[in-house]
């Protein structure tokens, strides 16, 4: 693609409005590339014939001020080039975002610093909350309804569509459609508190037997550890109170304040999109959080001993 | 002003004005009928929405297009008899402006007819 050649880096991204991966990314993609390609080239014509204008001798740059020059290179061409990006304008407008008929509902809440997401109930399919990552299947219309906790945040995946603002108090929508299975992220874009640039979601777009399976492991409780060393990283969580602001189901973690962590093994990064996620990340996040994050509505766990935050970790990590 | 020169500015005028009367029943029936949940209902198989803003639009059209043929009538009698410079700038102004009037009353009447009428 020229704009890739232009901006002489990759193109291809997890985070990218340049990399389409579904029909509304794409719209908005051929949008900005027109403008942007048309833009240009109007620009350097026009500073051309302004240069021509100042230093050719005057008996060739006569034309310039002719009759003709001024009918059509003034009136008749911006005209003709404005009377077709408007209807191309507002055709995209109609064809992007649009909610489709048996789309999957998502719920996505931003908060300070992360995201609380909820999978409605389907027939006889539960539902299920997670966070800091979105599920997807890959050809089916997607329908997520934002909305924020604290302050105005707004969701952005590049690859897929526009942002939507998350307003308290109001709910918004956006719909969009995977079109290429694969791992994507999003970000809030719209500026939230001091982490606000470190509030991203991962967004997984699997096949649809996949999701299916995905799905029904997420509405499952939390697994038994088997382990005596899982075992006491589910007494610390519980003896550290971690539960009166997480859920993890099927235990009496029932706290609402923080992410779910039922499944949180199965995530692919922890902090919103900070770090990949494995038992050394969940220590370290655990320990500094505030050190991590600062500001961040967790505080930092730095009393445990190396080897209760190993079997903390531990036993979060095996939560898939 | 003389009575030749308040015709001369009315009638430059004449598009820009039937162009800011289009705009506010185009605005006006748009948010009313939206707020009232009527964009369903139909007018003569078209919904009210676009029948308001075709209305409209037409008719504002009509008038520019009336406008725009009787400035044209006088910049041509103006080329063919000497006239103040003053004069001149009139006749040619009145036919520009209202030329590029019949262009904004159609673009303003367009996304009517492209995107759902109250969204
Ligand atoms: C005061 C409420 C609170 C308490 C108590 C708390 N947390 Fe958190 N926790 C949060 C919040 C809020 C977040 C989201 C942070 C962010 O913005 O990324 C979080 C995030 C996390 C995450 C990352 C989740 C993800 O998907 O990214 C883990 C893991 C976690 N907490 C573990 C714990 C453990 C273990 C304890 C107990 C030792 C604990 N938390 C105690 C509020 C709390
Ligand atoms: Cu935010």
């Amino acid at each position: 693609m020229l704009s890739c050649a232009l901006a002489l880096a990759s193109c291809s991204g997890v985070q990218s409005a340049l990399d389409p991966a579904g029909g509304d990314a794409l719209r908005i993609y051929w949008l900005a590339v027109i403008m942007t390609v048309g833009a240009t080239l109007i620009f350097f014509a026009v500073t051309g014939l302004l240069l021509y204008a100042i230093f050719a001798p005057p008996e060739r740059r006569a034309w310039l001020g002719g009759r003709n020059t001024i009918v059509y290179g003034g009136l008749a061409f911006p005209i003709v080039v404005l009377s077709m990006l408007l209807p191309y304008g507002l055709i995209v407008m109609r064809d992007t975002d649009v909610r489709m008929p048996g789309a999957l509902p998502i719920e996505v809440v931003g908060e300070q610093y992360w995201w609380r997401v909820r999978y409605p109930g389907e027939d006889e399919r539960p539902a299920f909350s997670t966070a800091n990552e979105i599920v997807i299947p890959v050809g089916r219309p997607i329908a997520v309804s934002v909305t924020a906790a604290d302050v105005i945040h707004s969701f952005w995946i590049p690859n897929f569509g526009g942002k939507i603002d998350m307003i308290p108090g109001r709910v918004n929508s956006l719909n969009f459609t995977a079109e290429r299975p694969g791992i994507y992220r999003g970000v809030c874009a719209e500026f939230c508190g001091d982490q606000h640039a470190r509030m991203a979601f991962d967004v997984v777009a699997l096949e649809p037997s996949a999701f299916e399976a995905w799905r029904t492991n997420q509405a499952k409780p939390a697994p038994e550890p088997d382990l005596p060393q899982l075992v006491r990283g589910r007494e610390l969580f519980r003896t550290g109170g971690c539960g009166s602001c997480h859920v993890v189901r099927g235990t009496e973690a029932n706290g609402l304040f923080g992410p779910d962590l039922t499944h949180v093994g199965s995530r692919r990064t922890i902090g919103a999109g900070q770090f990949p996620n494995n038992v050394g990340t969940l220590a370290g996040w655990i320990a500094n959080t505030q050190h991590i994050k600062p500001g961040v509505r967790m505080p930092s766990y730095g009393s445990f001993t190396g080897e209760d935050l190993r079997a903390l970790a531990g036993y979060l990590e095996s939560l898939k | 002003m003389t009575a030749l020169r308040t015709g001369q500015v009315l009638l430059m005028l004449a598009g820009l004005i039937a162009w800011a009367l289009q705009f506010l029943l185009i605005y006006g029936a748009t948010s009313t009928l939206c707020g009232r949940e009527w964009a369903d209902a139909t007018f003569l198989g078209l919904g009210v929405v676009q029948a308001s803003i075709l209305i409209a639009t037409v008719t504002a059209l009509a008038a520019t297009a009336a406008a725009f043929a009787w400035s044209l009538r006088g910049y041509r009698s103006a080329e063919a008899r000497p006239v103040s410079a003053a004069d001149r700038f009139m006749v040619q102004s009145a036919a520009l402006v209202n030329g590029f009037s019949l262009i904004v009353i159609l673009w303003q009447g367009i996304p009517a007819f492209i995107l759902p009428a109250c969204a």
